[in-house]
């Protein structure tokens, strides 16, 4: 029999609106889960326990009542600890907000539980989404659920770990750079980054705004689209939000990929690749190519300065952003005696991880006198050129595919003081991530010593119905999202 | 190909000053190696030809307007509730006007 972690979303929402599970079960279910599970892993940097119950408890006093619930009724969602809820506390993963309470909720935090979701509790990031690793956190690294000697990915793999170990069917994260899409090849789950807009920022802790997207962790296709369409729309708390509306589509609408053009960068699908990643890639392109599709190359030629160009914009913006930080307003304040200056440095100084002043002065390197024009400036160009050569690619082919990372889960410990080696990691997520595109990541295999390895698919701009319809025949043709990493 | 910036001490110190950051002694040697390799690492994009038009505005400023209409704001209470240090109505800082 199978039990109720291991259902989808959508399995789990059809089972209280239809009165079979009650919505505390299965709070009560995934919080044991978290109880047991999570100390290892620590995942969740905190859960809502008695309050995710409370919220069960109204959705079904709501279905007694006769009242509707949405298409989430009771689903338990984690989020990421960058997305806050009026009351409670959003460290962002660091010191400088450890106590940090919001007057407000993020609107996909809003719509989630418009929808019927009972969010579960919070999970751990990298500092400010500043990391790959999840290892840049004040509270702590998390452990990949598949390997517990290895990281998780970042800087969403708080949501990551906690999708792949069951504690939740769905966790909300964001992507700057790749935040969503590579932790979930890490940890064997689906990654959804939708187009720039789709999902409001209104509530998400900003980091670099011109590339900050909301997007979600999950185990599978559907439940992915299904998150989509519970959070996507323009909101007046976020004016990049896209007015037009996310059209109407059936995930699960194609039978096969045949009349689909799939192409192949070949920037982002041979150098640097580990070899095992190289191999279990090959697989699955031959799986696409029987599934119907049309596999052509393409090229993208700017994806050669795509990390530079991705980390002067990221570092940029977030120097801009993180200003804020003053020690006044809100935040951690340092002991320091005299001047306003000195006690905002002492503040930044003492309330920032290392990962995190490392990005402001580089940040602010490149905003700096004498180095804008050449470094700044030239990232802006930079990403025209590289959205340019999605346009040709996209007009040659419907669908781009890569791996998602080019290495699989690394041990703990072992690139965190090589700055650049981590930047690396980002190598074939940032290219989506600078043009604005929709991409999503899902399993395509395992190494040899067990490990996931992620398949990337990235579609035209607010083709995020293609995108998931594709990925959906992907995955209802092979069993890589099958097996659970703990029991 | 141009050569890449070398980021010495006195440019760091700048940068954390800018930055509103303080480099302990004991960290700035790590540091100046690791911003160096990242620096060098960048340089590609320098090497960039020129646009022949120049790159348009972020999508940011692209964004639609919404009306310039005053909302309701914040509580007081809840605006000082996240302050460090805060008395009188007042978030408080270190003395800025002498006398």
């Amino acid at each position: 029999m199978t039990a109720l972690w291991q259902l989808s979303a959508r399995q789990l929402a059809r089972l209280v609106q239809s009165g079979e599970v009650s919505a505390r079960e299965l709070a009560r279910t995934f919080l044991d889960r978290v109880d047991r599970l999570d100390p290892a892993l620590r995942a969740f940097v905190d859960h809502r326990g008695e309050r995710a119950l409370a919220d069960a408890d109204a959705v079904d006093a709501a279905l007694a009542r006769g009242e509707p619930v949405g298409p989430l009724a009771g689903v338990p969602v984690a989020w990421k600890d960058n997305l806050v809820r009026r009351g409670e506390v959003t460290s962002a993963g660091s010191r400088m907000l450890a106590s940090y309470r919001s007057p407000f909720t993020a609107t996909a935090l809003q719509r989630l539980e418009a929808a019927g979701a009972v969010l579960l509790g919070r999970t751990n990031m990298d500092e400010f989404g500043m990391g790959s690793s999840t290892e840049n956190s004040a509270h702590g690294p998390t452990r990949n659920p598949w390997q517990p000697d290895c990281v998780p990915g970042g800087s969403s793999g708080g949501s990551a770990a906690a999708v792949a170990a069951d504690l939740c069917p769905l966790a909300v994260g964001s992507d700057t750079g790749g935040s969503v899409r590579q932790p979930a090849a890490l940890c064997g789950v689906v990654g959804l980054k939708p187009s720039y807009g789709r999902v409001s920022r209104s509530g998400l802790i900003a980091y670099a705004s011109s590339l900050d997207c909301v997007g979600v962790l999950a185990r599978t296709v559907d439940d992915a689209a299904l998150w989509l369409r519970c959070t996507a729309g323009s909101d007046p708390g976020d004016p990049t939000s896209a007015a037009e509306a996310l059209p109407e589509f059936a995930v699960e609408a194609r039978p096969d990929l045949r009349g689909l053009r799939i192409g192949l960068p070949w920037e982002l699908n041979g150098p640097g690749l580990a070899d095992e990643i190289e191999a279990v890639l090959a697989d699955a392109r031959a799986q696409l190519r029987t599934l119907g599709a049309e596999l052509v190359e393409c090229s993208l030629p700017h994806v050669s300065v795509a990390v530079p160009t991705y980390y002067l914009l990221a570092m940029a913006e977030a120097a801009s952003n993180l200003a804020r930080y003053d020690g006044v307003r809100y935040g951690f304040r340092g002991a320091a005696s005299g001047s306003c200056e000195a006690m905002t440095t002492a503040s930044r100084s003492s309330g920032f991880g290392a990962e995190v002043q490392r990005r402001l002065l580089l940040g602010t390197f490149a905003l700096s006198c004498g180095y804008q024009d050449e470094y700044y400036g030239k990232a802006t160009q930079a990403r025209e050129r590289l959205r340019e050569d999605f346009r040709r690619a996209f007009a040659g082919c419907d669908l781009l595919v890569s791996p998602t990372s080019p290495v699989p889960a690394f041990p703990l410990g072992s690139r965190i003081d090589d700055p650049l080696a981590m930047y690396l990691c980002d190598a074939l997520t940032v290219p989506a991530s600078l043009a604005g595109l929709p991409a999503l990541s899902q399993p395509c295999g395992r190494t040899a010593a067990g490990l996931p390895v992620g398949l990337q698919w990235m579609a035209p701009p607010r083709r995020e119905d293609l995108l998931l319809q594709a990925a959906h025949v992907f995955e209802r043709h092979t069993d890589h999202h099958l097996p659970r990493a703990l029991p | 190909m141009a050569t890449p910036p070398v980021i010495d001490r006195n440019l760091l110190r700048h940068l954390a000053e800018l930055a509103r950051l303080h480099v302990p002694a004991d960290r700035q040697e790590a540091l100046l190696q690791q911003v160096q390799r990242v620096v060098e690492a960048f340089d590609a994009v320098r090497d960039l030809p020129p646009a022949s038009a120049p790159a348009p505005a972020p999508a940011l400023s692209a964004a639609p307007l919404r009306p310039d209409q005053p909302e309701a704001p914040l509580p007081l209470a809840e605006v000082l509730a996240n302050a460090p240090v805060a008395a009188g109505g007042m978030f408080v800082v270190p003395r800025v006007v002498e006398g």
